[in-house]
């Protein structure tokens, strides 16, 4: 799927069609499917550079024309492609499954978090002067003790009516058509459906044994991720959900002799180094559950106020989802929403201990995770936990054996919880 | 028997500069209160017209990081980290309160760090939009708007558009002798040093601005009075720079024969080059001054033409380093840096085709590591001491 989805973006710059470089959860998918652009997910490349273990030359690349290697490796990785298809005219003989073609434009967001993907296409400019920038906040306020969510979301969403409509305004200049309303209106409410059957099938894994780990949820999130507002992306988890319903009928679990289970506490993943959750499951540990991509709430749990207004639609379904924590936070004394919810998976996914990754490249998602780990013994229980420390993109921070050990232990530490919990 | 002098400006930028938060130690028993922020989109006048003293939490360069370190992790970019290690051990122990903008990643994504670590009686996470257009003015003013309505809540008063306008006019009349200092340092023999200037300005971050703006002013009219910090002909340096709140970096390109007339970091010109404007609605006015800061955070330029991007993001260093002759800028990124570190190659080239010489250098804000680049400092003013002024490439 990915591969037809990097295809696809080969494809429509081949024949013409307007394509974009593009970021993951920026709350723009139904506005650039109902404009017909063609999405070029920079992220989910850089991931697949990584995946295929070959992000290497284009990293240094980077390194090479003062990009500092200490930033984010999805940005460095992506810059250094481009630097190297600009300058040789042509896809580099070296580009995997195909390589990302030129975009015709590149639409930035600024939000709570990731400062690349407000200045990353700006470094990309360099490469390719002529191609124009669009850049939209996607804001949403954070936790205050003093100040609640609701008091502030009229003007958050005010604000993100007019940043959307701006990109709309935008994308009808650079196509030279108008925005088809009713078209973005259908678009939007797929992506209503797909959003609960993402969720609903991912409750399926609460199951004991788990139909479907972590390592298989990084991969099935790509529809959510990368294709929101198509009917593939609705037919892949109508699939998925029917597949883990099977599994878990006739007890195909997605390690087969299940006796941790465990929570990827948070981090990107470190796509280069996948395969160590079957490192994992050798050892009889199972991931039901991670904090990491899991981009949806149900939409009949947001009380999403009514509008026939596709684009304050949009903008409710983000602000709701990610305030959604808030109000279980101020509940608890001493809690903030990123610990909530890894109480709530706790409890529901009848969890042993938790797995985070620390990226070292990564601003965005890894800076207070041993916090959050910290917070949650404080307030809520004792439970153990493993930092794995490598990154999303460059394998030269990775050590398999090191991390196969700290694994080890890992397990050892769970084991002895096990055999005190369940007495001699 | 009591001092009855007036210590000089000079004397009171050493007390306060060596001994950082000695004077809110002193007014903290006297009864003032402190609020505590970090970087330069916080807006001072709010907390000031609250009856609060807004106090700029800074690290130590000179101290390696050590109590950070089991909560926050060492992939924020150290300054931050430093920033939080200081507070933690209770440098600034005096502060009840503390406000984070959401200026870049390692001070946003650790709010919950700084909110849990230290349970101060008072927090706040100031939103900040990314662009400059007017839907951001917009929202900003909201953000402000609620800003003022948290500290009030705090503060358990209301404050006025009164109050707040005349806390503007107090720090306009800082931002306008800090400007005044600086014409110091334009001439052919500038009277004030670049090392002794980020001191000035680091000991006036620590001040409530009734006392920064004499010591500034002071300072400006000591250095008129006193001979030339540098001779003639001494090759003129600017720093570009996220935070600079340590006058090592300028000490060593001194040290080394150059002389730093100017810079663009904060505190510095890019904080202190702009006023705010006087509006009905004093929120306005702010939000228009603090958006606009010129930080590698906030998003400019894009949709037209490359060279007009590249204007709007870098002119006002090209036009610094035109109005103060400097014939080389050294760029200063803190490691982790992502906003600065992914201006580097656009900014150096912009800046190379404006005839200047340009050194990249990226630190751990360390004393140790700032020294490790004494080396690179010293082949840099050799090469640039041999050029005119700008308007030749020798990049």
């Amino acid at each position: 799927m990915v591969k037809d989805m990097l295809a696809a973006g080969q494809r429509a710059h081949e024949e013409g069609k307007l394509t974009a470089y593009t970021l993951i959860a920026s709350a723009y998918d139904e506005i650039i499917r109902a404009m017909d652009i063609v999405p070029l997910w920079v992220e989910n490349f850089a991931g697949i550079c990584s995946a295929k273990r070959n992000a290497m030359p284009f990293l240094e690349k980077a390194e090479s024309h003062y990009f500092s290697r200490s930033m984010c490796t999805y940005a460095l990785c992506c810059l250094g492609f481009d630097a190297l298809r600009e300058e040789s005219g042509g896809m580099p003989s070296n580009a995997p499954w195909g390589g990302l073609p030129r975009p015709d434009m590149m639409l930035g967001t600024g939000t709570m978090i990731c400062d690349p993907r407000v200045k990353w296409f700006q470094a990309a400019r360099q490469y390719m002067p002529d191609v124009p920038i669009h850049m939209t906040n996607v804001l949403w306020p954070a936790y205050q003790q003093n100040i609640d969510h609701r008091e502030v979301q009229d003007y958050y969403i005010r604000f993100m009516v007019s940043e959307l409509r701006d990109l709309v305004a935008f994308l009808e200049q650079r196509t030279g058509r108008k925005m088809d309303w009713d078209r973005l209106a259908g678009l939007v409410d797929l992506a209503d459906r797909t959003w609960n059957l993402f969720w609903e099938t991912h409750e399926l894994r609460r199951a004991v044994p788990t139909p479907m780990g972590t390592g298989d949820a990084f991969n099935t999130m790509v529809p959510l991720a990368f294709m929101l507002g198509t009917q593939q992306a609705l037919d892949f988890y109508t699939a998925l959900n029917q597949e883990l319903k099977n599994r878990i009928n006739n007890r195909m679990a997605s390690v087969p002799d299940e006796k941790y289970r465990l929570m990827w506490g948070g981090g990107l993943a470190p796509w280069f180094a996948l395969s160590d959750f079957d490192y994992f499951a050798a050892k009889g540990a199972s991931f039901p559950v991670e904090i990491s991509y899991r981009l949806a709430e149900p939409l009949y749990n947001l009380n999403l106020p009514r509008t026939s207004d596709p684009i304050e639609h949009i903008a409710w379904r983000w602000f709701k989802y990610l305030t959604y924590w808030y109000d279980a936070a101020r509940k608890r004394n001493g809690s903030y929403p990123e610990v909530e919810r890894m109480i709530r998976y706790i409890d529901d996914y009848q969890i042993d201990g938790i797995v985070i990754h620390e990226a070292f490249s990564c601003r965005t998602w890894h800076p207070g995770l041993i916090c959050q780990l910290n917070t949650l013994k404080k307030i809520y229980r004792d439970i153990p936990t493993l930092v794995l420390e490598s990154d999303m993109v460059d394998i030269g921070s990775y050590n398999e054996s090191e991390t196969h050990q700290r694994i080890d232990s890992f397990i050892d530490i769970l084991e002895n919880e096990k055999s005190q919990t369940s007495g001699p | 028997m009591a001092n009855t002098c007036t210590p000089s400006g000079l004397a009171l930028v050493e007390r306060y500069y060596s001994d950082y938060g000695s004077r809110a130690r002193e007014l903290k028993e006297q009864g003032r209160r402190f609020i505590g922020y970090l970087c330069a989109y916080v807006p001072l006048e709010i907390i000031s017209a609250a009856g609060f003293i807004p106090f700029r939490v800074k690290g130590n360069v000179h101290e390696p990081i050590s109590a950070a370190d089991a909560q926050m992790e060492t992939i924020v970019c150290p300054m931050v980290r430093s920033y939080f290690d200081q507070t933690l051990k209770g440098a600034w122990d005096f502060i009840e309160g503390l406000v984070l903008p959401h200026s870049c990643d390692s001070m946003c994504i650790t709010r919950d760090i700084w909110r849990t670590s230290l349970n101060l009686p008072y927090f706040h996470l100031l939103n900040v939009p990314h662009t400059i257009s007017d839907n951001s003015r917009e929202f900003f003013v909201d953000c402000l708007r609620t800003f003022r309505t948290s500290i009030e809540r705090y503060a358990g008063r209301t404050i006025s558009n009164e109050a707040i306008a005349a806390e503007i006019e107090k720090y306009n009349a800082l931002r306008k002798a800090v400007r005044h200092l600086y014409g110091l340092r334009r001439g052919d023999e500038p009277r004030i040093s670049g090392s002794a200037t980020v001191r000035t300005l680091v000991a006036a971050m620590s001040l409530p601005v009734d006392e920064a703006i004499p010591m500034v002013e002071s300072i400006t009219i000591e250095g008129s009075k006193q001979g030339p910090a540098f001779r003639k002909g001494t090759p003129r340096v600017m720093i570009v720079s996220s935070e600079q709140d340590d006058d090592g970096l300028a000490s060593i390109v001194e040290q080394c024969g150059g002389a730093v007339v100017s810079d663009f970091t904060c505190p510095g010109l890019r904080e202190y080059g702009q006023d705010v404007e006087t509006c009905a609605d004093p929120l306005v006015g702010l939000a228009g001054r603090y958006l606009n800061l010129n930080c590698a955070r906030t998003y400019r330029g894009g949709t037209g033409k490359q060279a007009d991007d590249l204007e709007e993001r870098f002119g006002v260093i090209g036009r610094l380093a035109a109005d103060f002759r400097v014939r080389g800028v050294i760029i200063r990124v803190h490691r982790y840096c992502d906003p600065y570190g992914l201006e580097v190659p656009a900014l150096r080239s912009y800046l190379a085709n404006h005839g200047l010489a340009v050194l990249y250098i990226e630190d751990d804000y360390s004393i140790m590591d700032i020294g490790r680049l004494r080396t690179r400092i010293q082949a840099f003013i050799e090469v640039i001491s041999g050029s005119p002024e700008t308007g030749v490439n020798i990049a």
